[in-house]
């Protein structure tokens, strides 16, 4: 058999691979960068923990905004007392205690919205997305279900309907559809009665942290914004007058989640190149010993296999 | 009624030849009490697709994949990735020793991939929205998870069934009547014609996704252990999968030939533990590289909790990758028995523990598996162990010993065989 022809049904094979896969080909642009940038809509919130008073404003607020049903289980049914962030929670204020009678801090959990997200990275079917001003939503028609978004998240925040038949992921959107859309702000920074949640431009807040932390120095711990790089950079914004780790914001690298699992893959994947190479290079060979299995055909058909006395 | 055929060949592969196992009820204990787990394990996960996840599972935000992800599908399916392994030494590597074991690799791949895939069935909390992995425009190209999701079900059910054909067809062509003999010889040799093309396929989709299992974990970032989670989970996940399914497969053979006393070239078990030998030395091989070059060696050997996990996961697969280097070792049934089992556990333990023992999602949280969800999982593999005692009582899986088999191999008459 001519060498033409070997290769020729070796790309072949190959073409019938990348068919399935060729519209997932072509990235659309939508790289993952090691420090992504901003998009230049994006909007934050910014959460001063030296303000906050812990009155819990924000949290009805956002179970009103968002109509979830009030988590009573931690309160005997009386009121709404959730422990943590869950699946009628998007938004909690938590509260810190230190253990050597240093007082205490308080600290508003909710989605980061990464600038790049890895339960975006992750989501198989674009049920999770970073659209229109940074907000990372969640759209039920999309999602399968399959959780890797709780698996992948760094700060734990997308939850999972564990006691539905028909389970949604639950995470701080915020306020898209509800709020930003009508050109309102979000409920959390609406209610704040002391300002220590704001809404805004990340870059303004980003420049309103930073004056805050050159206003006062050593008031805040390490005289730095969280957000800024962790993860490669968060919407939401944090100051924190003790160490953000004891608060639940843990100590991240600057590089994003999504870059550091699609550096190699986004390489090989593309185009489905690799794939398709390495079926080429496969396929010749097979190709070849195939060849020599067709040559061994003249013997007749008569080995041991399955018996006449079956 | 002659088994001649004069109007032309419906052997797709004349080097992958095997015998049934005659003579033997189906219905034996062990048949029936694998049946009698798979018969629990699917009337639960009945119920389970009419009911939340919640009570089912001992799952939760933290530790949202259990089991069935953990160990049906990421565990597992290294168990059932001997038609890879073999596969890709036999047709691409040219070990042609290897052809007449194909068939229990390809039988026992085939079902572990088909139990996995039951078991994310009904693991995924949203199973009606799957439809979209046949809407190209829907998929997410960056997704490890999509990449899986697409390309799993693609293998099982295209590439691995197309590869278990040829014992279907055998099958029919020797029991069915003549009109039934008459359609196989035409469709056999369109078979034939796409054949290298399909197991070209059949070995290009394990290598994306047994790589992008290990990709998975990548995004999961300083959730998993530094001994593992590491920029090379993907490639060292793919040599497990070929640690884990030559073992197994040795294992199975060896345990099948024992139970239905059936003989086998040593030989060819010598090919076997050679490749699973090689194998493992290139897995520690790439792992040393990886540790050293992440500079993770102090905590290799710190004998704490992962330390001593990791050296308990190496010791497994350095012991066979020794071991079967030694001709006698090779050529004692018991030897080899015991270290492809080794290698297996060595291997699936390094599948296994970056997803559960050593993902630490953060304090106060843990995971344990609750009984219905351990019984699915014993179900699915109840269900497969059945599905391979079907197979072999039923198709000619096992291989046919050289004296009794009068195809030969290429450059391999030299060979007497026992």
């Amino acid at each position: 058999m001519s060498g033409r022809i070997t290769r020729r049904q070796a790309l072949l094979g190959a073409a019938g691979l990348a068919a399935a896969g060729a519209a997932a080909g072509p990235a659309e642009g939508m790289e993952h960068p090691a420090h992504p940038e901003a998009p230049p809509d994006a909007v934050g919130l910014l959460y001063d923990n030296t303000i906050c008073t812990g009155c819990k404003a924000c949290m009805p607020a956002c179970s009103e905004a968002n109509g979830l049903p009030a988590d009573t289980s931690g309160s005997g049914g009386l009121w709404h007392m959730p422990t943590d962030l869950n699946s009628r929670t998007k938004n909690i204020i938590k509260v810190y205690e230190d253990p050597h009678g240093g007082g205490f801090a308080f600290v508003k959990r909710q989605c980061m919205h990464c600038l790049d997200p890895a339960c975006v990275t992750g989501c198989p079917f674009e049920a999770l997305v970073k659209g229109e001003k940074g907000a990372v939503t969640w759209k039920a028609s999309l999602c399968i279900g399959c959780r890797y978004c709780e698996v992948a998240c760094p700060f734990d925040v997308p939850k999972f309907e564990w006691d539905r038949w028909n389970p949604k992921i639950v995470k701080c959107e915020l306020c898209y559809e509800q709020r930003l859309t009508k050109g309102l702000q979000p409920a959390c920074t609406e209610v704040c009665p002391t300002g220590a949640v704001i809404f805004g431009k990340r870059s303004d807040l980003l420049a309103t942290a930073k004056a805050r932390v050159a206003a006062s120095p050593g008031k805040y711990f390490e005289d730095r914004v969280y957000g800024e790089r962790e993860a490669g950079g968060t919407q939401a914004l944090y100051l924190s007058s003790v160490p953000f780790e004891s608060i639940g914001l843990p100590a991240l690298d600057s590089i994003s989640i999504g870059h550091y699992a699609t550096e190699v893959t986004s390489v090989l994947y593309k185009w489905l190149a690799g794939p398709i190479v390495l079926a080429g290079i496969l396929g010749l060979r097979i190709k070849r010993n195939w060849d020599r299995h067709e040559a061994e055909e003249h013997e007749p058909e008569d080995g041991p296999g399955l018996p006449e006395n079956l | 009624m002659t088994t001649h055929d004069t109007a032309g060949s419906t052997l797709i592969n004349r080097w992958q030849r095997g015998v049934p196992v005659y003579r033997e009820p189906l219905f034996t204990p062990a048949f029936l009490f694998f049946g009698a787990i798979a018969a629990v394990g699917l009337t639960i996960s009945v119920v389970r697709f009419f009911s939340p996840l919640g009570p089912f599972s001992g799952m939760s935000d933290a530790y949202a994949w259990g089991v069935w992800k953990t160990f049906n599908v990421m565990t597992l399916t290294a168990l059932g990735s001997g038609p890879l392994a073999l596969g890709m030494a036999a047709w691409v590597f040219d070990r042609r020793k290897l052809h007449v074991v194909m068939r229990t690799a390809l039988v026992s791949g085939f079902l572990s991939y088909a139990t996995g895939l039951i078991a994310l069935g009904f693991d995924v909390g949203r199973p009606w929205n799957f439809y979209s992995v046949m809407m190209p425009w829907r998929w997410n190209a960056h997704s490890a998870m999509l990449e899986v999701a697409v390309c799993m079900p693609l293998y099982c059910s295209v590439f691995l069934a197309f590869e278990n054909v040829p014992l279907v067809i055998e099958r029919f062509y020797h029991t069915g009547g003549e009109r039934t003999r008459k359609l196989l010889r035409r469709v056999s040799p369109f078979l034939r014609r796409i054949f290298p093309i399909m197991i070209t396929g059949s070995y290009v989709l394990p290598l994306m996704h047994q790589s992008s299992l290990g990709g998975l974990l990548l995004l999961a970032g300083a959730k998993i252990h530094p001994l593992w989670q590491s920029p090379a989970l993907p490639f060292l996940y793919v040599i497990a999968a070929c640690v884990a399914g030559s073992g197994f497969v040795t294992c199975l053979l060896l345990i099948a030939c024992l139970r239905y006393s059936r003989r086998l070239d040593i030989d060819v078990l010598g090919e076997l533990c050679s490749l699973l030998s090689w194998l493992c030395i290139l897995f520690l091989a790439v792992r040393c590289v990886d540790l050293v070059w992440r500079g993770q060696l102090a905590a290799a050997f710190a004998f704490d909790k992962a330390s001593l996990l990791f050296l308990l996961e190496t010791a497994l697969i350095l012991v066979p990758a020794v071991a079967l280097r030694r001709r006698s070792a090779r050529e004692t049934p018991r030897t080899v028995l015991n270290m492809s089992a080794v290698a297996c556990a060595g291997a699936m333990l390094y599948r296994f523990i970056p997803t559960t023992i050593m993902f630490d999602p953060g304090p106060m949280k843990s995971y344990f598996p609750a009984l219905p969800e351990v019984l699915m999982t014993l179900g699915y593999i109840a269900l497969g162990a059945m599905g391979f005692i079907f197979a072999l009582k039923y198709f000619a899986v096992l291989p046919a010993e050289r004296s009794e088999w009068n195809c030969e191999f290429g450059g391999m008459r030299r060979g007497t065989g026992k």
